[in-house]
């Protein structure tokens, strides 16, 4: 066990279905050190989404381990599973999944309060990030009075509110046209030399996974390209 | 322990769906008014009950030894009876049959001696009487007191002489003082004289066969009597002369409950069914609050909360209702039928603050209890299922 490793993934499997078997992972092996920005390509279907999804702890694999900050995640209890996820992860969905009862400071509030932070330090951390992400002028706006761009900010801001050492995002800009996207990757990219935090983000924009510094391409729930900065970080 | 968040979720649902909450709300507020007002009629039915008929009887009475025919001592054990705590009132009570005739009419009926500040001190007597006076008895020798209804058969007034007799006694000329109207069926055989009387027409002397008692308390009846019992008299309280008047009050008391308690089930149960189209609707924001560390735990208080919330605001939205309703309603008498309804004509709502209390929390545990089910399917969710694939 390294200590640079924040992520070892190993011969993790996912397999669905009762009858017609789908092996959405299939052996999958990848390290993943801190403060790296990574992409993870593929066609559709081919097990982005499933293995994001086990990173996440959102799921639990066929088989496998994967080690988080050395602990095997895919071994915790219920409890310590929720608590991993409110500490160390922040999500990122293509839709922004934010709270529709809740305005834009509160969703971003909501994992600290989770936490059991107070609310008035809860409010001035989120005001922080909400400034962050360019959106201080709409804190008090709902996801309905908000545009898709706008509430795709407001889900980073939350995603990045607990100081995670870990961000995933599903296709984050999927949802965007292409200049959004290209902002939204500008932020994600800031915020991730800013705060050194470890991104992990699922596209099928090959150009915006161009830009990043690492590509892990899968096909058929297997890693078949490994590279960074195109070159291959181990023989597949 | 309900962390705050949890708390803030759940009232944030119940305030952004307002009308289904308002709805919920008022469903188990209906429900819960109709059980504190009818449970305030019950009760205000059960005190009027028992005015008009227990507390118009003798609480206890005493009869002769086993094997004797009369309660020889009576005025010994008369004081007896009036040193016992509790006791207002003592009557020794010599009663039997005669009969009675007048003109072409005749008439068995039961003639009871009394002494008049005796008899009263037990069964208030006075308040009775609709015509003359019980103390004419005790200044006339012969004279006599009757139910209205068999003044009427009779077809006598006061001032008119009955013929009485009756086999082994001496026959008398009864003269009418007095009509009471005690608005039970004895107004049709009573006929009250003095003790000296009665003892006279049959033939009895320092004799009486029951001692009536009044105690203050009426729960307290079945003890005294128990010590009545010790001074080696038989002597019964209400509640064994009278078991049905308490079978009949119990019986319509639980079936009342049991129907008004089903109906804020039912309500309830809207609840339910109303939590679970939430769940329904809220599963990928459930999903989200699991992706940012909500624990299944803290999924399950939410919504029970809600279900919780609901129930407690219904109960005592219902209860202010109820009580309101019942107050006014109280307010006014109604007129029902006399005899039907044993004497009483009017039905006061009493509204008890133990039945409020119990009312609340049996609505609000009920509600906790039931959004349980709903809540806990909220937690079973999977996160990646919860969110949805895309
Ligand atoms: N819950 C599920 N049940 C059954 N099959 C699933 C489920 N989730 C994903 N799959 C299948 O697993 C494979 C990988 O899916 P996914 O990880 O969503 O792909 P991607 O995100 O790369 O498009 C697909 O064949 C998909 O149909
Ligand atoms: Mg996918």
């Amino acid at each position: 066990m390294s200590d640079e490793k924040i992520i070892e993934i190993r011969n993790l499997t996912r397999v669905y279905g009762d009858g017609v078997e789908i092996r959405a992972l299939d052996g999958v092996d990848i390290d993943i050190e801190p403060g790296e920005f990574l992409a993870i390509v593929g066609p559709s279907g081919s097990g982005k989404s499933t293995l994001l999804h086990q990173i996440g702890i959102l799921d639990t694999p066929t088989s496998g381990t994967i080690l988080l900050k050395g602990v095997d995640i895919t071994k915790m209890s219920d409890r310590e599973r929720s608590k991993t996820r409110n500490r160390e992860l922040g999500f990122i969905f293509q839709y922004h999944h934010l709270l529709p009862d809740f305005n834009a400071l509160e969703n971003v509030m909501m994992p600290l309060l989770i936490k059991g932070v107070k609310r008035s330090e809860a409010k001035k951390i989120a005001l922080d990030l909400l400034e962050e992400v360019g959106l201080s002028d709409r804190i008090h706006h709902r996801t309905t009075q908000l545009s898709g761009g706008e509430n795709q900010r407001v889900a980073i801001a939350r995603a990045l509110v607990n100081n995670p050492s870990i961000v995933i995002g599903d296709e984050p800009t999927g949802n965007l046209d292409s200049k959004k996207s290209d902002s939204i990757y500008e932020l994600l990219r800031r915020l991730n030399r800013e705060h050194n935090q470890t991104f992990i983000l699922v596209t099928h924009d090959e150009q915006m996974a161009a830009k990043t510094d690492r590509v892990i391409r899968i096909v058929d729930g297997k890693v078949v390209e490994d590279s960074r900065d195109g070159v291959p970080v181990r023989e597949i | 322990m309900i962390s705050v968040y949890e708390l803030f979720i759940a009232l944030r649902h119940l305030t952004s769906r307002r009308r289904q909450t308002i709805f919920s709300v008022l469903a188990v507020g209906l429900a819960v008014a109709l059980l504190v007002w009818s449970q305030a009629m019950m009760v205000g039915f059960t005190d009027e009950m028992y005015a008009k008929t227990v507390d118009r009887m003798a609480s206890v009475t005493v009869e002769p030894k086993p094997d004797e025919d009369y309660i020889h001592l009576y005025h010994k054990l008369t004081e007896d009876i009036w040193s016992i705590d509790g006791v207002v009132g003592v009557s020794p009570v010599l009663t039997g049959q005669a009969t009675f005739e007048y003109k072409d009419r005749n008439k068995n009926v039961v003639m009871q001696g009394i002494q008049v500040a005796a008899h009263d001190s037990v069964l208030h007597i006075n308040d009775d009487i609709v015509k003359g006076s019980f103390r004419d008895i005790e200044a006339t020798q012969g004279s006599v007191v009757l139910g209205d209804a068999l003044a009427e058969k009779l077809d006598v007034d006061i001032g008119d002489t009955i013929d009485a007799a009756f086999p082994e006694a001496n026959p008398a000329a009864l003269k009418v003082v007095g009509i009471y109207d005690s608005g039970t069926p004895l107004d049709k055989t009573l006929a009250i004289t003095s003790q000296s009387t009665a003892q006279d027409f049959f033939d009895v002397a320092n004799v009486v066969n029951s001692i009536i008692v009044r105690v203050d308390d009426r729960e307290q009846a079945q003890a005294i009597s128990e010590r009545i019992d010790a001074m080696g008299y038989p002597a019964s309280s209400w509640k064994e002369t009278n078991p049905e008047i308490i079978q009949t009050l119990k019986l319509e008391g639980t079936s009342n409950a049991i129907i008004l308690g089903l109906i804020i089930v039912i309500a309830s149960f809207g609840i339910v069914s109303t939590l679970f189209m939430v769940v329904m609707e809220k599963t990928k924001e459930i999903g989200m609050l699991m992706a940012m560390g909500a624990s299944r735990r803290s999924i399950m208080t939410i919504f029970v909360m809600e279900s919780g919330i609901l129930g407690l605001l219904g109960a005592i939205l219902g209860v202010m209702l109820g009580a309101t309703l019942a107050i006014q309603m109280g307010s006014y008498t109604y007129e029902v039928g006399e005899e039907a309804m044993a004497g009483i004509t009017t039905i006061p709502f009493v509204v008890r603050l133990q039945d409020a209390v119990i009312i609340v929390m049996f609505t609000f545990l009920l509600n906790l209890i039931a959004g349980i089910y709903p809540a806990s399917r909220a937690s079973k969710l999977k996160p990646v299922e919860a969110i949805g694939r895309e």
